[in-house]
């Protein structure tokens, strides 16, 4: 099977910080891959160079087979249609009512008309459990918790066969933090989808992902099935699950 | 004495750094925002911030200056018996320098910031990759729209406080000076020439690019946080302002030798 993203001994660096340090990675159709590693240990920068918002110096980066480490603007865009993305702090428009924030690629890519734009929103809204009343809100009158779920709502709107999320229980109390791993894993079993998420967060790794990557000082260090994480005889992956100190 | 020229080096090299990537990002906004898709809404409402809600502060600055400009000319000129010139200067420094640099500086102020601080807030949030992954492209939407506004809005903006400006002077000589009401317009109106307007807007439709471009562009590249934010704003500000200034001196000497000043 091609796997949906390959990265084969990926570099990043920032001046003389080493980032990413040869990353290896395969992440199939259909599954849920979550990497977890420590604050700063470069998963937002992995991130952005998996959607092009970033370009990795090095190794080979490749979706559905094909290179995807030096695309132009246009491949990205093209590429990008194809994936639904929720941002570490939701990054929702200010601007622009939740409905619309919901409906962003309906209405300004692809041109369609508010009224239909709307209606779709409005079930999208109602997929991740928020009510009809909470649409013509600014993100400004949310908490953040519906916030992330706007943001989820979002990046489904438009079908797409990619979900990527970005740390998405930050900053939410752990009640909120198993709802929205929950609405995440269901979205993703009932869209059937790929997905990669990112997290620091163990318990929110465990309950999204059917395989487990662990990022440490630039590298993979242990990848595998979620279950058998606790097997690992790595000493750091060992240090993350039980939360110890250094 | 070589930590002078260090400094000046290091200074020099900034300063060309700069130049260079603004005027890439310049190129990136043009090639990319000049193609379609134009987005209406976001056009619409950059005309609405720049050019209508910023109608009270021109307003009243130009109002004042004139004011003042009858006041001051009235002093100066009773010296020598003069003060049938005040409609003069009035028309002539309000269309050709105060308006379109006082709106400037204003519009600087309130428009530079709060497009550095919007567009700064949506880079540190990450809302400018969101645009992109929702196959949008930041420059189409939030740098074009503010380009034209800006381009356009200015000289509306400085007809206003031309206007303005003029009525200012007009009040301050007829009601307080004791000047003939219709003498004075009539004065006015013989004396102002085309050109003294037009080279005014010209002037008022380059600083209006300059404003939008440094809000932009320091919105754009800001990074770190509420802190970056913060000194993108203050950055867009400063650097809008003082090109202005220059801006305007470089204009009225190009003006001057073509003979249309
Ligand atoms: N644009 C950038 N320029 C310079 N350094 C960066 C940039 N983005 C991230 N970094 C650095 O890369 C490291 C990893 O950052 P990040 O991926 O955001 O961490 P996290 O794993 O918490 O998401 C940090 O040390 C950060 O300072
Ligand atoms: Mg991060």
């Amino acid at each position: 099977m091609t796997p949906k993203f390959s990265l084969k001994n990926l570099h990043k660096t920032f001046g003389t910080h080493s980032v990413l340090r040869g990353i290896n990675l395969e992440i199939f159709p259909g599954e849920s891959l979550v990497i977890i590693g420590g604050s700063g240990t470069g998963k937002s920068v992995l991130f952005k160079c998996l959607l092009g918002l970033m370009q990795a110096d090095s190794g080979v980066l490749e979706m559905d087979g094909k290179n995807i480490l030096k695309e132009n603007a246009q491949e990205n865009e093209d590429r990008l249609k194809d994936i639904g993305v929720v941002f570490q702090g939701s990054a929702l428009f200010d601007s622009l009512t939740v409905w619309e924030n919901v409906a962003f690629r309906l209405l300004y890519a692809e041109r369609r008309g508010r009224q239909e734009s709307k209606k779709i929103a409005l079930q999208k809204l109602a997929a991740v459990g928020l009510k009809k009343n909470v649409a013509d809100l600014y993100p400004s009158e949310i908490s953040g918790g519906m916030a992330r779920r706007v943001a989820l709502a979002r990046a489904i709107a438009s079908q797409p066969q990619v979900l990527f999320f970005d740390e998405p229980t930050s900053g939410l109390d752990p009640i909120f933090s198993s709802t929205i791993n929950q609405l995440i894993k269901k979205s993703v079993k009932e869209l059937g989808v790929t997905a990669l998420t990112i997290t620091h967060d163990m318990t929110s790794a465990r309950v999204i992902g059917d395989r487990i990557a662990v990022l440490y000082e630039g590298k993979i260090i242990w990848c595998g099935p979620a279950k058998d994480i606790n097997k690992s005889d790595n000493p750091y992956v060992q240090q993350f699950i039980q939360g110890r100190p250094d | 004495m070589t930590w002078i020229f260090e400094n000046l080096g290091r200074v020099f090299l900034a300063f060309v750094a700069t130049t260079g990537r603004l005027f890439l990002f310049l190129l990136q906004a043009l090639n990319q925002g000049l193609r379609p898709p134009y987005y209406g809404r976001q056009i619409l409402r950059q005309i609405w911030e720049i050019g209508y809600l910023s109608l009270p502060v021109v307003g009243l600055t130009a109002l004042f200056t004139g004011m003042v400009l009858a006041l001051q000319s009235y002093t100066g000129f009773s010296r020598f018996n003069a003060e049938n010139a005040i409609a003069n200067v009035v028309v002539l420094s309000m269309t050709r320098e105060l308006g379109p640099v006082l709106a400037g500086l204003m519009v600087a102020g309130r428009i530079g910031a709060a497009m550095a601080a919007e567009i700064g807030t949506m880079r540190v949030t990450e809302q400018i990759d969101a645009l992109t992954t929702l196959s949008t492209n930041p420059q189409k939407y939030l740098i074009m729209p503010r380009l034209f506004a800006g381009i356009t809005m200015l000289p509306f903006l400085v007809v206003v406080a031309d206007i303005i400006g003029i009525f200012g002077g007009y009040c301050v000589s007829v009601y307080r000076l004791g000047f003939n009401a219709s003498l004075y317009l009539e004065q006015t109106l013989n004396f102002v020439e085309i050109q003294d307007v037009t080279s005014g807007l010209i002037k008022a439709a380059v600083f209006g690019f300059i404003i939008s471009l440094m809000g932009c562009y320091h919105g754009f590249t800001s990074k770190g946080g509420a802190q970056g934010v913060g000194k993108a704003t203050t950055h867009a500000v400063v650097s809008a302002s003082i090109l202005i200034l220059v801006a305007n001196y470089i204009l009225t000497s190009l003006l001057f030798e073509q003979g249309v000043s």
